[in-house]
């Protein structure tokens, strides 16, 4: 059946209506998959920890910030775990789940439907594709790209390559999961944000396919009904969105062991959640902070009173990091401004205790512990004074793919701590008010992959560093998440990666289409560049080679050789090693380094058969060469004698295509002022939940609009926050005031 | 009719690595000479003046290549490799004299090979004098005389008689030089597309001054030919336009260079390299098509005192050595067994094809492979025996290329090493990265001596000046991405001391900084040792050769002497010449900072800058 469509797929190009089952299990003989089901045609059984699963998310209308940053976290490994794991893990039976099978859609719009009318708040977008479809079927998606002869001009979300083409290529091929249920009460839980993240990261999970996409209803709904800010269609800062769903999801979890402590004291029987017992039982007060642990830093602010000399401390949680941005700089280098000294003077004076009073300070901020993951903002919406606005900078920002923190304070533990990084965040756009972000997130054991809305594709490595921003670069990192890692670690992975870059190479000069060569849907090189072809691999695991292994030789058994690299994430997060330890039996681990061995021999295997190869493909490869260079000459001399003719001619046929476009972009009918006005109000609006946004906030809300005074936010809580002031505090408001620094 | 999504359009932005403007006519360099103290380096010596700006053009794409203009910024095609601009200087003159005078190290040639002043102070010395006494006959010798030792060094492959041959055949004629075989400007090969030579070419080069600076300059898909002590040094003697291929990387021969000859070798985005002769217009390309290794060759130089052979890092992570004169034959690992065990040991240096392989009649004359991770440059030691390699993956490796022996093997604090450069005597080497640091590394002592953080961004080019090198006190110079330059004074004596035992101090710390950590060194385990293994060649624990990273709370940090925003863009060359510096950029940008008047050459001003400095 399966096969059935992918055949039916390859022949037509896109998927035709039906085949919206899902395509779990890949016909290898089907040569025209997207790149993403080429990578996972190796894919063995689904696994239990969801490390297999690349879903897409739809995107209802600028709700790409939502999606952007909920796949970051369903790739921050030990997070998935954390919040499959809490309260307990529930048995699969007792969740509802999204409909699958041959008719998604039928069930799905019936149920879309229904929420579309019971809730106002549904998520509604003025191009959502929820509202249209859950009206029509959604078959019609499918079925225009159909008729159409490749090589034709056509509109730009005709065009195979396009985004939009893609996006609408994953919508229809599915299986859509519709997150419009909530499971809250199976997991005992009120429901919530977090209630919402843990449906849709258990539906992912259980899915019986590797691919599809998520239509994330429920936990917009969620997120609209309770945080006015969100309400609006218009487009939104990925950072505000990340650093609420973590102070949420903080609270949730919080606020829910504490109703679980108050029934366990009043001995109630709680009949009614049928969980309750194995959920008390999984939930003991350590893990209730499991949120801190994985993303929570201390920040020590050191104020030295200039009148006293007398220094005070002070250490302040945080939930990631926003750092101010210069042009050509890196991160590191951002981060070491972000701990220089700073005077606090003039209106910032400092509150000194010993001799009471407003005085000139010097202070500077250090990290005293490090997270576990480090959540980077880089600041690229700044306010300037004379636009009255913000305004997006696209300063060139270099990020590395390893990171260690030099702003350490003398004592803290392990100063020197090596950081990956995991996740980008990038957004696209002219200005904060529009724009569209998407991720780029390294996965466990398929390489670094492109998640843009609906569209899910492998990347190469190097494409990572596209994003560092510059005068002619609409697309910029944004938010970088960096994880903690070994040496270790990162000399294996390097070797893995390496390995597979020369298998890469190999692979490069026998095909002129390698599988993992991130061109848009198999459409060919165009170009001559093959020889040129990146030495960075597009995918850096060893079942790469699986995958190669497997077309030439390779029982079905080595499909599952993944697994191995799960090894090297254990030993990076000790944590996470014993939870996952539940997951794969030991007997799944002695499978493995049978395999393993396995492995070894048929790569040399291989890797001796390739040699013999070389020397035949030599002489193909000399003839291609040959033919390359006739037609290089016979383009050459007709272009020699029109040379500059032409270049004038295009010249003038250059620059059509720029600026205007940018309005176009998602929401470029929205006017500035009421951009503008958007943030203002969104910062009134958090003013009336005094509970869920702190003081701090509120400082953080004000910063971006008065930047000339950075120290501001930072002199308020210190001159406030007498320390028994600040423990009487709960601490969800806590963390949410301490989640974002400004300097 | 269905509705979509917000469709993400963008304005046309040019694919990732083009050329800034992007304009589409030839055009020509200019020559700009702003004035101001933002202009000026002030350091301790004096004050440097930019004497120029050379704008160098970038050359529009070639007609047959339609621009790659992506709108979608998320375009997962991959776009060839490119690299700002960098020079190769030649002084077509011979340069002997300058050298011995200007290596101020030589005149205490005798003292220094014997124990060197600045390290003596510290008593525990004598223990690494006493294992430094065998490497000494490498390492001291090259201290001694950097320029000359090379030819008491044997010749690379000298010990094959296969490669002794050619060798000896070519030494026979040493005035008449050898070209490359094809004419440029005639050629008919796709692989070049234009060449344009100045008017008065003849004419130029007769007035060129000897003592004059020529530079070979890469800019896109150009190679320029420029006079640096003409009057009119915006004009190109030569300017070649390649159809596709960007120069990534380019050396001159200083042991074949003379009046009416110089062999420069370039390395291209497409894996090829062309031997270019520019006095006769000729050239020759090797690896044809990237017959031998497809791959972007990231940096090429010329094996020291070696008249055919040059070194070509690929971006796989293969070192080959190539022959000027040999054709190419397709290449496969020599050695099957040997190759496959040495995977396992990742430690190794996996030799593909040795030197001393019989099969020698075509290229590539030898063929190593340190990693698969991209090489990103690589330097000679000044004693000809050496070879310093850093890679992307954060590696940093020392490597006897007459043994095509792994000596050490280090690693960045984190991210990937960019640049590497040893130091005139080469006793040291310092590196660059992405870890913002350039690191000072000693190879007597096998061990990282400091980390000097102030850049702002990553390191793209480290240099010594051996003009204000002496046996106390060396200058380092680093450009970066951060647009800036800047000046290091590094003292052995002088280190700042980490902040690990107490509150930050600024007073320095000398011998006794040192002392401590090498006793640390020494006590932890027994890599200070290794440095008797560097001459004897034997067979090295793999724990001797790779190096972990160090702690921040054990490094000494460096402070700069100087540092300044030279460009609006990032930088990725420096140079320094007996009267200037220079610095290149991303762009095309050329500056020259002329030296400070009375203070070259003078020993107090230098010692008291960096005294007060420290």
């Amino acid at each position: 059946m399966t096969s059935f469509f992918g055949r039916l797929k390859s022949g037509t190009g896109p998927a035709s209506p039906a085949s919206s089952t899902p395509p779990a299990k890949k016909d290898p003989n089907a040569p025209q998959l997207t790149p993403l089901e080429k990578l996972l045609q190796d894919a063995g059984p689904i696994r239990a920890d969801g490390s297999d699963k690349f879903f897409g998310f739809e995107n209802f209308g600028s709700t790409c910030y939502c999606n952007s940053i909920v796949q970051c976290l369903y790739y921050s490994v030990p997070f998935r775990e954390q919040v499959i794991n809490f309260p307990a893990k529930s048995p699969p039976e007792a969740l509802q789940r999204p409909a699958t099978g041959p008719l998604p859609r039928l069930n799905t719009n019936l149920l879309a439907d229904a929420n579309a009318q019971s809730s106002t708040l549904s998520p509604k977008g003025r191009n959502s594709f929820s509202t249209a479809n859950s009206a029509s079927p959604r078959k019609p998606v499918g079925t225009p790209a159909g008729a159409i002869s490749p090589g034709q001009p056509q509109k730009p979300e005709d065009n195979k390559d396009s985004p939009e083409y893609k996006k609408k290529q994953a919508l229809a091929a599915g299986p859509v999961l519709s997150m419009d249920y909530e499971n809250s009460k199976a997991y005992g839980m009120s429901e919530s944000l977090f209630s919402a993240l843990k449906d849709i990261f258990e539906a992912v999970i259980a899915h019986t396919s590797h691919i599809g996409v998520v239509s994330p209803h429920k936990f917009l709904e969620i997120l609209r009904r309770e945080n006015e800010m969100f309400r609006t269609p218009m487009h939104q800062d990925a950072h505000e969105f990340l650093n609420l769903l973590l102070n949420e999801v903080v609270e949730n979890v919080e606020h829910f062991s504490k109703t679980r402590v108050l029934e366990i004291e009043d001995k109630e029987t709680n009949a009614t959640i049928p969980q309750s017992n194995a959920v008390v039982n999984g939930t003991t007060p350590s893990s209730v902070g499991w949120v801190h642990e994985l993303f929570e830093g201390i920040l020590t602010s050191e104020t030295r009173c200039l009148t006293c000399e007398n220094t005070s401390q002070r250490d302040e949680a945080f939930l990631d990091l926003s750092v101010d941005l210069e042009q050509h700089s890196s991160v590191t280098s951002c981060l070491r401004k972000f701990s220089e000294e700073e005077m606090l003077c003039e209106r910032n004076k400092f509150h000194c205790d010993k001799c009471g009073g407003l005085q000139e300070a010097e202070k500077r901020m250090k990290i005293k512990r490090l997270p576990r993951i480090l959540a980077l903002h880089l600041k690229r919406f700044k306010y300037t004074e004379d636009l009255q606005r913000l305004q997006k900078l696209f300063h060139r920002v270099v990020y590395p793919y390893y990171l260690r923190l030099f702003n350490t304070t003398d004592d803290a533990e392990d100063p020197d701590r090596l950081y990956e990084l995991y996740a980008v965040v990038v957004h696209i756009g002219g200005g904060p008010y529009h724009g569209h972000y998407v991720s780029i997130i390294k996965t466990q054991d398929r390489g670094w992959l492109l998640f843009d809305d609906e569209m899910v594709e492998p990347v190469d490595k190097a494409y990572v560093r596209r994003f560092f921003g510059g005068e002619d670069q609409l697309a910029c990192a944004y938010v970088l998440f960096y994880q903690e890692t070994t040496e270790e670690a990162m000399l294996k992975e390097q070797e893995e990666e390496s390995l597979a870059a020369a298998k890469q190479a190999a692979e490069v000069n026998t095909e002129p289409v390698s599988v993992a060569t991130p061109k848009a849907n198999g459409h060919g090189l165009t170009n001559g560049h093959d020889h040129i072809l990146p030495v960075t691999p597009t995918v850096e695991k060893d079942d790469q080679f699986a995958s190669l292994d497997h077309a030439v030789t390779a029982p079905p058994f080595h499909t599952s050789n993944h697994n191995n690299t799960m090894d090297h994430v254990t030993t990076s997060i000790p944590m996470l090693g014993k939870r996952q330890s539940n997951v794969a039996s030991k007997k799944e681990k002695a499978e493995r380094v049978k395999e393993e061995k396995e492995r070894k021999v048929m790569e040399k295997e291989l890797e001796k058969q390739a040699k013999a190869k070389r020397k035949e493909l030599e002489t193909q490869r000399r003839d291609l060469f040959r033919k390359q260079e006739d037609d290089l000459r016979v383009a050459l001399a007709a272009s020699r004698e029109s040379a500059t003719e032409e270049s004038k001619k295009r010249g003038g046929a250059e620059p059509p295509a720029t600026e205007k476009d940018k309005s176009a972009n998602g929401l470029g009918s929205i006017s500035k002022g009421s951009g503008l006005s958007r943030f203002r109000h969104s910062s009134m609006s958090l003013r009336h939940k005094p509970k869920f946004w702190s003081a701090g906030k509120d400082d953080k809300k004000d910063e971006p609009e008065v930047p000339s005074t950075p120290v501001t936010a930072e002199a308020e809580p210190s001159a406030q926050g007498t320390p028994g002031e600040k423990e009487k505090k709960n601490r969800f408001s806590l963390g949410r005031k301490k989640s974002t620094f400004h300097l | 009719m269905f509705v979509l999504p917000p469709p993400p359009r963008y304005p046309a932005v040019g694919y990732p690595g083009a050329p800034g403007g992007g304009q589409l006519i030839e055009t020509n360099n200019t020559l700009t000479h702003p004035t101001g103290p933002e202009h000026q380096l002030v350091v301790g010596e004096g004050t440097y003046v930019l004497r120029d700006n050379l704008h160098l053009a970038t050359p529009p794409p070639h007609p047959s290549e339609a621009p790659v203009h992506n709108p979608n910024p998320l375009a997962t095609t991959v776009s060839p490799p490119t690299a700002g601009t960098k020079l190769s200087i030649v002084v077509v003159a011979p340069r002997q004299q300058s050298h011995s005078r200007l290596f101020r190290l030589d005149t205490a040639n005798s003292a220094r090979s014997q124990v060197p002043p600045s390290i003596q102070e510290s008593p525990n010395e004598s223990n690494s004098q006493a294992s430094d006494a065998g490497s000494q006959s490498v390492n001291g010798n090259g201290v001694t005389a950097a320029p000359r030792e090379g030819l008491h060094a044997p010749a690379f492959g000298s010990g094959n008689s296969a490669l002794a041959v050619l060798n000896g055949k070519d030494s026979k004629d040493p005035l008449k030089r050898r070209k490359p075989k094809s004419n440029i400007v005639k050629s008919n090969s796709s692989f070049v597309s234009r060449v344009i030579p100045h008017e008065a070419l003849t004419k130029r080069l007769q007035e060129h001054n000897p003592i004059g600076l020529y530079a070979f300059a890469n800019v896109n898909r150009a190679l320029q030919w420029l006079d640096l002590t003409s009057s009119t040094k915006e004009e190109h003697l030569t300017k070649i336009l390649f159809t596709k291929a960007h120069a990534l990387c380019h050396d001159v021969n200083q042991s074949t260079k003379g009046p009416g000859h110089v062999d420069i070798i370039l390395g291209f985005s497409t894996g090829d390299i062309i031997w270019y002769e520019p006095m006769s217009q000729k050239y020759t390309r090797i690896n044809k098509n990237g017959a031998i290794n497809n791959t972007a060759v990231s940096d090429v130089r010329w094996l020291p005192n070696s008249e055919n052979l040059f070194l070509a890092a690929h971006m796989d992570g293969s070192l080959v050595v190539y022959d000027k004169e040999k054709e190419d034959a397709p290449f496969a690992a020599e050695d099957q067994e040997q190759v496959q065990s040495e995977t396992e040991k990742k430690a190794r240096l996996v030799v593909k094809k040795s030197v001393n392989s019989k099969n020698q009649k075509f290229n590539p004359v030898s063929y190593w492979k340190t990693s698969n991770s991209k090489i990103n440059a690589f330097a000679f030691s000044p004693d000809c025996r050496h070879v310093a390699v850093v890679s992307e993956d954060g590696s940093f490796r020392i490597i006897d290329f007459l043994k095509e022996q792994l000596l050490h093997q280090y690693m960045s604090y984190y991210g990937g090493m960019i640049c590497v450069c040893w130091s005139p005597d080469g006793r040291y080497v310092v590196t660059g990265g992405q870890d913002d640091l350039v690191s000072i590394w000693s190879l007597e002592d096998s061990m990282l001596v400091a980390r000097c953080q102030g850049h702002n961004s990553w390191v793209t080019a480290v240099q010594f000046d051996p003009w204000r090198c002496d046996e106390r006190n060396y200058r380092i110079g680093s450009v970066g991405e951060d647009c800036r330059l800047l000046l290091w004074d590094f003292s052995v004596g002088m280190l700042h001391r980490p902040r690990a035992a107490s509150v930050r101090q600024r007073s320095s710390v000398t011998s006794a900084t040192l002392k401590m950590q090498r006793t640390r060194t020494d006590g932890s385990n027994t890599r200070l040792r290794s440095n008797s293994n560097l001459t004897s060649g034997s067979t090295l624990d793999e724990e001797e050769v790779v190096h972990e990273v160090e702690p921040r709370a054990r490094t000494a940090m460096l402070p700069p002497v100087m540092a300044k925003k030279v460009d609006e863009h990032p930088l990725c060359w420096l140079g320094f010449e007996e009267d200037c510096i220079m610095t290149s950029c991303s762009n095309g940008h050329i500056r020259t900072y002329d030296r400070p008047k009375e203070g070259a050459g003078s020993d107090e001003v230098s010692t008291t800058a960096s005294a007060s400095n420290a």
